[in-house]
């Protein structure tokens, strides 16, 4: 629909209306002035009319597949869902911790019984040759520990993520509400301030008939 | 020495503690705190060394903290290492005009916390201020 057509001043304009223009008759041209205007305005009309039906199709039906369990109900699981993410997350990063802390001093007593046995032997026989290797191997043990300690920051770092997606729910939730509520309101009902519940074509059909749409 | 670790996640914390140990801080003396609120409750109850912060928490936040601190006469002295996940340029910037001592990006190293840890108390002792 075009409704910024540029107003032509030549001969491209219509009959009816150079005619118009040429006219003395003052009154007559006020009159049909009014006419071409009010049939602009009903093009614009049924043009908005339109783009709020669809409006008003698009959200109920979202409001129809949400009803089912209800905005606050999908909203809570999903957050519930990011919640239970988040604690797994974090007990699993706790056991590695667990682990890295029980075994930390068992690698430190390690160094210090095999550095004992190393003071006691001549520094050849087969008892150093083991405790030599045992104090490398507590040390690199010691070393991947700390390595792994590190490791667990994922559970840190994921985790703020989830929580920014936790909170972006909460703001599309809030959105949500609102385009139902207002939508409620167009329709001429009053929407429900917690479960999505519009209002049906016929009572939307009244309204916008009301409007001349 | 003692420390205070604040961090909203209970990993996170646990973390810092451990890699401190490992750097030869005694555990014993390692606090934690989860937010800025919580741990200006306990800086003001009891003196601290150090204090090792996140940025992002809620009620308080790092920066947050890290204000409060400078704006106290009993604590604006105290040595605040950032450990954060908060990398942009401003918030950078931000730390450093709020008087931060040093500031780590998540993930980090063993070594990198080393080496902060060690400007910073080289920088307290070269300017003679007991912390």
């Amino acid at each position: 629909m075009n409704l910024s057509s540029p107003l032509a001043i030549d001969d491209t304009l219509p009959t009816e209306l150079r005619d118009l223009l040429n006219s003395p008759d003052g009154p007559a041209f006020e009159q049909a002035l009014d006419v071409m205007v009010r049939q602009r305005e009903q093009r614009l009309f049924r043009a908005l009319g339109q783009l709020a039906r669809d409006l008003h199709d698009a959200v109920r039906r979202l409001g129809g597949e949400l009803t089912q369990e209800g905005v606050p109900g999908i909203v809570a699981d999903a957050r519930q869902h990011l919640q239970d993410a988040l604690e797994m997350s974090a007990q699993a990063a706790h056991r590695s911790l667990d682990f890295a802390e029980r075994m930390r001093p068992q690698a430190e007593s390690l160094t210090r019984n095999a550095g004992q046995v190393l003071e006691w032997t001549n520094g050849n026989d087969a008892a150093a040759v083991l405790a030599r290797e045992a104090v490398a191997f507590a040390g690199s043990c010691r070393d991947g520990l700390a390595d792994m300690v590190l490791a667990q920051s994922w559970q840190d770092l994921t985790g703020q993520r989830i929580k920014k997606v936790a909170s972006f729910i909460g703001t599309v939730e809030s959105s949500l509400l609102e385009l139902v509520r207002l939508t409620g309101a167009l329709a001429g009902s009053e929407a429900p301030a917690s479960a999505v519940k519009v209002s049906s074509q016929e009572d939307a059909d009244r309204l916008l008939s009301e409007f001349g749409f | 020495m003692k420390i205070l670790v604040v961090d909203d996640f209970s990993t996170m914390r646990r973390i810092v503690r451990n890699l401190l140990v490992e750097l030869g801080f005694s555990n014993p003396l390692i606090q934690e705190a989860d937010d800025g609120e919580n741990a200006l409750v306990l800086l003001r109850s009891q003196p601290f060394d150090l204090v090792v912060t996140d940025w992002n928490m809620p009620n308080m936040t790092g920066i947050d903290l890290l204000r409060a601190i400078r704006a106290e006469d009993s604590l604006k002295g105290l040595p605040v290492l950032m450990v954060t996940a908060e990398n942009n340029r401003d918030q950078i910037i931000a730390a450093a005009q709020a008087g931060v001592n040093g500031y780590i990006v998540k993930p980090f190293t063993a070594v990198t916390l080393k080496e902060k840890l060690t400007k910073i108390f080289e920088r307290i002792a070269a300017s003679g201020v007991s912390a």
